[in-house]
């Protein structure tokens, strides 16, 4: 700026109660464009959380098993030849049920959960703070699981810090006992989460077929220590060729992830919501600084009477966007961390404010006033000093 | 005499042609409002010279085209047609940089104020320092001089809610003035004064034209300022009307007063003729008028001597205060005589046509000229 003084900042702040009042509609654009993309991104965090908790290196899967939830496996058969594979250590297989799994305790309706089985002398989760492990030795007892402390409330369960347990509960049919509780995470394709060991689960599953753990949903391989796992992940591909899919634990996320956003319509509707907070924003970014440039015509022409050149303007207005930007972003980014706190304690989804989400949003807003602010521009720049006589 | 003799030599230091270029210069000048259909013509084929360090006062009705003019050449409106030259600057096809370029040499004064509500006085002059690049150190102590000058050094680091309406015009004065611009261009800036307030102002125009040789451009119907006006434009309907040099033209009423056919008129008639009078210089021995020539021009001796030559021979001399000349026009015919200078003439010269229009105007003028063509025969 060519002129000393800080004409932007003075114009913007000098009427505080506009000020707020702008700002307001600003705030409220950037909670939306969060709202919306913390959302996407819960859907695809939640889903995936899961898979990040898994102990494995490498993950094999049926290649057509399009995401986690669809119910598509393999022969156990796949597990044994991998095991056997350069570099790998271990091979664990990993029983998954979601449909044919209707969890009912008295009073409440069936509904379907997630149950996750597998050998419990195999350490299937990281499991950090260990809360699985202290309960491995009880899941050995017949007809026992622990439930997901996160699953929905509606299965009727009280899952708070103070409940009690064993609590007594129907599985598909059978009795079950719920001896204790983890904590995983809820996403869009399931409600709740179950860990059980496998035998119980072949007990509960038998529709699987004569040998019921015959038939795998995942296999988790560790790899040797010095093992590097993409050149490991590209030769067990090739060994198997088409037979079975090899990936890599990030590579399984990012599949995971991709079918979300690409084959259903989540992606689709959060990224149209997060471009009308866009476009709402740009809107009011723009009636508020036309609205100032309106006001304070007669002003601005008299200073291009005086010779002020209209590059002086354009670094005005854009000025103020940035002001604006950062006014409305600050509010707007805790009033959303807040609401990020309520929602993902009403919905159960991982809401979760990474930076790199942090700064998305940010260069959104700040382009959006940015664009509003070369909008408003025009009008300044057509103001005819001529008019002041 | 003796006054007349040194209100004389003034004048013909005043009437000599200046070398230096006008400061404005407008030639031809035409200015349409509207398109097609509903164009209008606002300025009609204007024509004005004005030198450095003048002070003009442009008066007329509202709708006459002054404020048109004012703002043509403050570089605010685009020239149409014709030629208008501000401080060496051809305004007809400028460029957008050289405009920038001549506004900054300008100094605006509006009739609104047009000051930021969000900057004290201070500031908002401030404005117009900091775009000519004048540093803070000198532009500070420059801007509380002005301010506290025009009344107001107890409200420079006021807002303009804290001001009234004549405060508020008093720092628009101040920040068109700040920068010492060549040209100064003010609508209206006395209007919303009072009388001491408004005396400064115009002392500060004064200052600035005499010792910056900045020249002033008013328009206003204040009379308590007229006084200061070096030159007086009267515009009407497009045209200008009347262009006087204040100064010269009292000068030049009082030394035609002099002149005994002029005696009678009204103070109205003779800054009239003042302004249609020109002043010629002829060398010792040169021909005036031709005898036999058709006649275009009246003359009045300010200095010198002439021979009266009728055929050749000499029938009279004469001199300071005499004119000759008037025959042709009044009866129609050609020059009795040749008229030649004895020594170095200044002459007062009227053309046929003005003549004619001092001759309609002024019934005494007539009569007294017709007593005096009489009483020579």
């Amino acid at each position: 700026m060519s002129s000393g003084i800080p004409l932007a900042w003075k114009n913007l702040t000098h009427d505080r109660r506009k000020l707020v009042v702008a700002i307001g509609g600003i705030v409220f654009a950037v909670m939306l464009m969060f709202q919306q993309r913390g959302f996407n991104d819960a859907l695809f965090d939640s889903t995936v959380k899961i898979v990040r908790e898994l102990n494995a290196d490498l993950v094999i899967v049926n290649p057509l098993r399009f995401s986690l939830s669809s119910e598509i496996r393999f022969a156990r058969s796949a597990i044994d030849e991998a095991a056997s594979h350069l570099g790998v250590s271990q091979v664990k297989p990993l029983f998954i049920e979601n449909i044919a799994a209707r969890l009912r305790i008295d009073k409440h309706r069936a509904h379907p959960i997630r149950v996750i089985a597998f050998d419990l002398n195999n350490e299937v989760f990281f499991d950090r703070i260990g809360e699985i492990k202290s309960q491995l030795a009880r899941l050995n007892e017949p007809n026992t699981a622990i439930m997901d402390r996160l699953s929905m409330v509606g299965y009727g369960f009280d899952l708070s810090s103070s409940a009690k347990f064993p609590k007594m509960g129907e599985l598909s049919g059978r009795p079950i006992n719920i001896i204790g509780t983890f904590q995983s995470g809820r996403d869009f394709a399931h409600d709740g989460n179950l860990i059980m060991s496998q035998e119980n689960f072949a007990n509960y599953f038998r529709y699987r077929g004569l040998d019921p753990l015959s038939i795998v949903d995942l296999g988790l391989v560790k790899l040797q220590k010095d093992a590097d796992s993409t050149e490991v992940c590209k030769s067990l591909q090739a060994s198997f060729g088409k037979k079975f899919t090899v990936l890599t634990r990030q590579q399984f996320i990012d599949k995971e992830i991709g079918f979300w956003s690409r084959s259903t319509p989540v992606g689709v509707i959060f990224t149209i919501g997060t471009i009308m907070g866009f476009v709402v924003g740009v809107i009011i970014c723009y009636q508020i600084l036309a609205n100032d440039i309106s006001e304070h015509m007669g002003e601005f022409a008299t200073l291009k009477a005086m010779g002020y050149k209209n590059s002086y303007f354009f670094g005005l207005v854009i000025c103020q966007s940035i002001y604006l930007a950062i006014f409305g972003f600050v509010p707007g980014l805790i009033l959303s961390w807040g609401l990020f706190y309520i929602n993902s304690n009403m919905t159960g989804l991982l809401l979760e404010l990474t930076m790199p989400r942090i700064a998305l949003i940010l260069i959104a807003t700040l382009t959006m006033c940015i664009v509003s602010g070369l909008l408003a521009v025009r009008k300044l720049i057509a103001a005819d000093p001529a008019s002041l006589f | 005499m003796a006054t007349n003799e040194s209100n004389l030599e003034q004048l013909i230091k005043i009437w000599e042609p200046s070398v230096e270029e006008p400061c404005i210069k407008v030639e031809h000048l035409n200015h349409y409002y509207g398109e097609g259909e509903m164009r209008k013509q606002v300025l009609f084929d204007q024509c004005l010279q004005i030198r450095r360090g003048e002070i003009v006062i442009l008066k007329g009705q509202s709708g006459c085209g002054k404020t048109t003019l004012l703002t043509l050449i403050g570089t605010l409106r685009s020239v149409q047609e014709g030629s208008l030259n501000v401080i060496g600057k051809e305004l007809n096809g400028v460029s957008a940089e050289d405009t920038t370029e001549l506004r900054k040499k300008t100094g605006f004064i509006f009739q609104a104020h047009n000051l930021f509500e969000s900057l004290t006085a201070f500031q908002n002059v401030r404005m117009s320092t900091e775009l000519q690049g004048i540093p803070i150190e000198d532009a500070s102590p420059r801007i509380e001089a002005a301010l506290t000058r025009l009344g107001l050094g107890h409200r420079i680091h006021y807002k303009p809610k804290s001001l009234s309406g004549g405060q508020k015009q008093r720092v628009a004065v101040a920040r068109g003035i700040i920068h010492e611009p060549q040209l100064i261009l003010a609508d209206e800036p006395t209007a919303a004064l009072d009388e001491e307030s408004g005396r400064e102002v115009v002392t500060i125009f004064q200052e600035l034209a005499n010792e910056k040789k900045s020249t002033v451009l008013i328009v206003t119907h204040d009379n308590r300022i007229l006084d200061v006006a070096d030159r007086i434009v009267v515009m009407e309907y497009g045209k200008i009307i009347s262009n006087v040099l204040v100064k010269p033209n009292a000068l030049m009423s009082s030394v035609i007063r002099e002149f005994s056919v002029f005696h009678s008129l009204t103070p109205q008639s003779l800054s009239h003729l003042a302004e249609k009078v020109t002043l010629q210089n002829y060398p010792s021995g040169s021909e005036i008028i031709r005898q036999g020539d058709i006649g275009y021009e009246f003359f009045l001796i300010g200095r010198g001597e002439v021979d009266v030559e009728v055929d050749g021979k000499v029938v009279n001399t004469l001199s300071q205060g005499a004119f000759f000349g008037e025959i042709s026009l009044v009866k129609q015919q050609p020059r009795s005589a040749t008229v030649r200078a004895r020594s170095n003439v200044v002459c007062f010269v009227l053309s046929k046509d003005e003549f004619q229009s001092v001759m309609d105007s002024s019934q005494s003028f007539e009569e007294e000229l017709r007593n005096a063509i009489f009483s020579r025969r």
